[in-house]
């Protein structure tokens, strides 16, 4: 086992991980933050995006222990309390929502393309969730969720 | 307040978009044992000897169950036939079939132990495609079943021969849809405890009430020993309507006295769930007017080694093969072969997008023939509300000519098309539910709110939303003043299953007359705790070939506009239009999302998708790296969907179900827009880049 | 996973002291977007995974050295498309890394791990062996430098001998003007591993041409000046298209080959 130190979610985490535990599993097994999510376990779905020291990754490859030190937001990040940030009432009030399992992956890679990008065209839309699948197909209505927030106030999502 | 239409809130969203909601694999349970299947790197083989000792060596593993652990003769089950045993025995039938399940403390343990599981097998020759299957001397499937043919279904009506002396024209052609998955993006998760005298299972399941009963019959408790419980699942397509590892699960609590858990990978989903691969023959009669006067379709579905529910999917899949339209005569003969593969089971559809793919195509052939404009054929002979177009059956329920004409005009189909490109047009159809049975449940609070109990399960579709709909509407409160429970046999009522695009007709009705009484005892005066209760129920009709009528058809018409890239055979789609018929949409946008959703998936097995096996009957692209699906990137440049609102449907305020006809001829179309711009004809799926080039190639050669 | 021990070296020389005391049993950690999906699906089995990214050389970097510019092992994707240096001069480079997975991927997969894996289809290999690049590599020999050309030997194996570790690839800038491009062919438009890579360069003095996907690793052919569709039939002449591969079939990826090599040199043209 080995020490790891990190900032989740703006909270700090000491606690002692198998070397060859994921990231993802460390998550949802030690931290019991279950809102990212486990699929194809070979960083083609996107499921279980988190944002890793500013940068969003595929947490399935990303070993716990290379975390250490580091700074992790997941979906259970993104909330103000129980206030939910714009780009999570858009996905809401726009129809993006389905069955919700790729949810927190979408909401990760969206929020990080406006933090890149503030008014993305569509095309940018696209590719910067081209790494999230969505199998119930709700595609056009997280573009739409993911527009509505750029083209607002401007504010942060 | 919200009003029936409006594009309400989704119920449950919340905790979608917050981490908050809790799939089966978010639940853990105290002194929960995580469980690792073994199987075998074939597609069939006798199992030996199995030796454990090196996998109960590892610190931490508990047991190693196989057959021999069961009671004898082993324990079956299926919601067809009892056919599939709760683990392998003497030989596993499919690559995937699991021989063996080790329990461990944790799952590190269990997946290092399932490695170690030595199993001594002879691999024996397996039949994974129809032809071999059918093949003369080809090995049984299943011991009762001589030539692997395990149901053949027909219909028929009109005298065939007769009608086919006033076709002027017929057109003859064999057309493939391949093997496919759902791959819905939660991979199944099981979970089972010991329960008193009983059991609880834990399961992304579709049909609650449906798997108790099959845990009851299989495990020999009274049902009010065992509760599953069923939280909303991430995605299901018809993959998680019916038992896979319950069963065993269930056993295994049992005898250890502990709670167990497993969560699937995404590659073991592949070998636990899919769609049938069709080969369908199509004789289709018209005259030269482009009247239609017979259709004669012969499909053989490719089911895998135990029946799951596939064989009803043959059977009411290809029953409305011939379409809505009227005809002189039509016959559907189909068979469920039986095959050393995984087996496959409901998948949006059901069965008919195998069909509609091979009628529309050749429709869209007799279109090109008599040089009749494939809208005008289709308006031609469509059938018109009350006509009986599959004479024993409900009538006609919608105008599909207008939905038919709101397709076209959406699609600027009389408008000149733009240069290079291709334009196609399909129309799909399938029955809604043949049979029946929903309670709900309507309590209303001291406080006005209210609390709505039913048995379906929220797969994505929104049926919390809709439910909570009605209630709010029928009670007069607001929408945020109503929860709605699900997923829990021993809390909710009985709901016969989720699947068949029934749900917000069905249920729909139930709680629209629970809500109903709990208002007529608000009226009469009644004080304390207000229930109401309600049902809905279709009564099976047993003389009828699918065991009772339609209760609404789910009808869709798409039009395709896109161009191919000839030198790699790339299809871009420009415009993808989609109409369905659904009485009335309760929330429009939840309409949208599922017509749209469903023409998405339309594309996958339209564009991409298909299982690769081996020789030897093994899967060779297992997993997300290459068995590709539609992504944010490989979407319709435009999609229009529209919705045919007229309030003819026997669900509340006039709604139909919808929800799996957007998906239905979505390959038609797309492979009539191909045609139309490139000339080739292709009747094999998926539309890949290099079957595309491939046909542009032998166009060019000829 | 099998268990392992992970080491995470924070000098050059612990980390070239790890590894050559570990041999065979080490593996380098890098992005891991190759190296976890195979120690998941354990065909590999390392006792020791060895995380170089905190080591100062390796941390992501590209730099302009007179004539030469540097890419430290660390760089990822990212760093790669969002370089103006990279994009004004190696534009191939760039193109080809944008497509390397998705975002996700790319912020962690950098380009040596791109070239280690040693994948015939690398994106980013046939750009890189149309510009001429090198890849440095420390062992306990100390620094030496290997031609891309001379570095992949077939799928998963590189000329890098057990103990050293590449700590950057270099790119010779061009002496005069030249133009290039980048063409992958893939299953959709999604991400996905591509059944045909094709580079291009078109100087004052020569051709180049590369291409992957078609034999068990990338190739360089390198041309007189108006050379290109020659070399573009050599390549299709030479390349040998595996007959079993799930991606593509043979007589496809070979025509594939000729149009995108074709498209290729006409956008360089």
């Amino acid at each position: 086992m080995t020490e790891i130190t990190l900032r989740v979610n703006d909270e700090m985490r000491s606690y002692s991980v198998e070397p060859h535990h994921t990231l993802l599993e460390s998550l949802r097994d030690d931290l019991a933050l279950t809102g990212t999510k486990e699929c194809c376990l070979v960083g083609e779905c996107g499921a279980c995006t988190v944002r890793l020291n500013g940068v969003i990754v595929d947490s399935c490859l990303v070993l716990a222990v290379e975390a250490d030190g580091g700074e992790v937001t997941t979906v259970e990040g993104l909330a103000w309390g129980d206030q939910l940030s714009a780009l999570q009432e858009a996905f809401l009030t726009r129809g993006a929502v389905q069955c919700g399992f790729c949810i927190p992956g979408q909401l990760m890679a969206a929020d990080d393309l406006l933090r890149r990008v503030s008014h993305p065209a569509h095309d940018e839309i696209e590719e910067g969730l081209a790494g999230n699948l969505c199998r119930c197909g709700c595609y056009y209505q997280i573009f739409d969720a993911v527009e509505s927030v750029a083209v607002g106030s401007g504010e942060q999502p | 307040m919200t009003q029936i239409g409006d594009p309400a809130p989704r119920g449950g969203g919340r905790g979608r978009v917050n981490g908050e909601q809790r799939y089966v694999a978010d639940i853990h349970l105290p002194n929960e044992l995580h469980v690792k299947l073994v199987t075998l790197p074939c597609a069939r083989g006798r199992i030996g000897d199995i030796d454990s000792s090196a996998a109960l060596a590892i610190p931490g593993v508990v047991a190693v169950y196989s057959a021999t652990d069961l009671p004898h003769p082993m324990p079956r089950f299926g919601p067809q036939f009892t056919d599939r045993p709760v683990i392998a025995t003497g030989e596993t039938k499919f690559h995937g079939d699991p021989v063996a399940a080790v329990a461990a403390e944790s799952l590190d343990a269990a997946e290092e132990a399932a490695r170690l599981v030595k199993v001594e097998f002879e691999e024996l020759q397996a039949v994974v495609t129809v032809a071999a299957a059918r093949a003369e001397g080809a090995p049984r499937v299943q011991d009762g079943v001589a030539g692997n043919v395990l149901r053949e279904h027909k219909v028929a009506w009109g005298d065939l021969d007769a009608a086919a002396k006033h076709a002027e024209l017929t057109v003859e052609n064999t057309y493939r849809f391949p093997m496919v998955t759902q791959f819905a993006i939660e991979p199944h998760a099981f979970m089972a405890a010991p329960d008193g005298d009983g059991v609880t299972v834990w399961t992304s399941i579709q049909h609650p009430y449906w798997l108790q009963r099959l845990l009851a019959q299989t495990l020999k408790l009274p049902l009010a020993r065992v509760r599953v419980i069923a939280p909303d699942p991430g995605g299901a397509f018809g993959g998680k309507q019916h038992a896979k590892y319950e069963p065993l699960l269930a056993f295994m609590a049992l005898k250890l006295q502990r709670p167990v858990r497993l969560v699937l990978t995404l590659e073991e989903t592949f070998q636990a769930v899919r769609r049938t691969e069709t080969e369908v023959r199509v004789r289709t009669g018209l005259t030269r007017a482009g009247k239609l006067v017979f259709q004669d379709v012969d499909a053989d579905y490719l089911i895998g080694a135990y029946a799951d529910i596939a064989d009803r999917v043959v059977g009411k899949g290809s029953y409305i093969a011939c379409g809505p339209y009227n005809y002189e005569a039509g016959r559907v003969t189909a068979r469920s072969v039986l095959s050393h593969t995984v087996p496959s089971t409901a998948f949006r559809g059901f069965g008919n997008p195998q069909v509609n793919w091979a009628v529309e195509s050749n429709l869209t052939e007799a279109a090109a023939q008599i040089g009749l404009d494939p809208v005008e054929l289709r308006l031609k002979n469509l059938a018109k509300k009350g006509d009986p177009f599959i004479p024993f059956d409900t009538p006609c329920d919608g105008d599909w000519v207008e939905a038919t004409k709101r397709a076209a005009e959406l699609a600027g189909w009389d408008k000149p098309k733009p240069e290079g490109r291709g334009r196609g047009f399909a129309l799909g159809i399938k029955s809604g539910p043949t049979t029946g049975l929903s309670y709900s449940k309507v309590r209303l609070h001291a406080d006005g709110s209210a609390i709505v109990y039913c048995g379906t399960q929220d797969i994505g579709q929104g049926a919390r939303t809709i439910f909570a709909q009605i209630a709010a509407h029928e009670l007069g409160i607001p929408l945020e003043r109503v929860s709605v429970v699900m997923g829990d046999t021993g809390i909710v009522p009985y709901d016969q299953q989720t699947s068949a695009s029934r749900s917000t007709v069905l249920m729909g009705n139930a709680v629209l007359a629970a809500s109903r009484q709990v208002r007529e005892k608000l009226a009469a005066g009644e004080s304390g705790e207000i229930v109401g209760v309600g049902d809905a129920k279709k009564e099976p009709d047993p003389d009828h070939p699918l065991g009772g009528s339609a209760a609404f058809f789910e009808f869709n018409a798409t039009a395709v506009e896109l161009s191919v890239d000839e030198e790699t055979g790339d299809i871009t789609i420009h415009r993808h239009v989609t109409v369905s018929d659904v009485g009335k949409a309760i929330n429009r946008l939840q309409v949208q999302m599922q017509d749209e959703g469903a023409a998405i998936m339309g594309l996958g097995h339209t564009l991409m998708e298909r299982y690769i096996w081996d020789d030897a009957g093994r899967i060779r692209n297992l997993g997300a790296i290459d068995y590709r699906i539609p992504t944010s990137m490989d979407l319709p440049e435009v999609m229009v969907s529209d919705m045919i609102e007229n309030g003819d449907g026997p669900g509340p305020y006039g709604a139909k179900g919808m929800s799996e006809g957007a998906l239905l001829p979505v390959s038609a179309a797309v492979a009539a827009a191909v045609r139309d711009a490139t000339g080739v004809v292709i009747r094999d799926l998926p539309l890949s880049p290099e079957r595309v080039w491939t046909a542009l190639q032998q166009r060019d050669r000829s | 996973m099998r268990r392992f021990e992970y080491a995470r070296p924070s000098t050059l020389a612990e980390a070239v002291a790890l590894l050559a005391q570990e041999g065979e049993r080490a593996k380098v950690l890098a992005g891991g977007t190759d190296l976890l999906i195979r120690l998941r699906d354990r065909t590999l089995g390392p006792a020791v995974v060895v995380d170089i990214k905190r080591i100062p050389e390796i941390a992501p970097a590209i730099t302009q050295d007179g004539a030469l510019v540097r890419i430290s092992a660390g760089t990822t994707m990212t760093t790669l498309v969002e370089s103006d240096l990279l994009r004004r001069s190696f534009p191939a480079l760039v193109e080809a890394a944008r497509y390397v997975g998705s975002v996700q991927i790319r912020n962690r997969a950098t380009l040596a791990g791109n070239q280690c894996n040693a994948s015939p289809a690398a994106d980013t290999a046939t750009p890189l062996l149309v510009y001429g690049a090198v890849v440095v590599a420390t062992g306990s020999g100390g620094e030496r430098r290997i031609s891309l050309d001379e570095f992949f030997v077939r799928s998963g194996v590189t000329t890098l001998e057990v103990g050293e570790l590449v700590t950057a690839i270099e790119l010779p800038l061009p002496s005069g003007a030249r133009r290039s491009a980048f063409q992958r062919r893939t299953r959709r438009r999604g991400h996905d591993l591509a059944s045909v890579t094709v580079s291009v360069v078109l100087a004052d003095d020569g051709v180049r041409l590369a291409y992957g996907s078609l034999g068990p690793r990338p190739r360089l052919i390198v041309g007189g000046p108006g050379s290109a569709e020659e070399l573009l039939e050599r390549a299709v002449s030479e390349a040998s298209p595996s007959p079993t591969s799930m991606r593509a079939g043979p007589e496809y990826r070979l025509a594939m080959l000729r149009v995108l090599g074709k498209r290729a040199i006409e956008a360089a043209a």
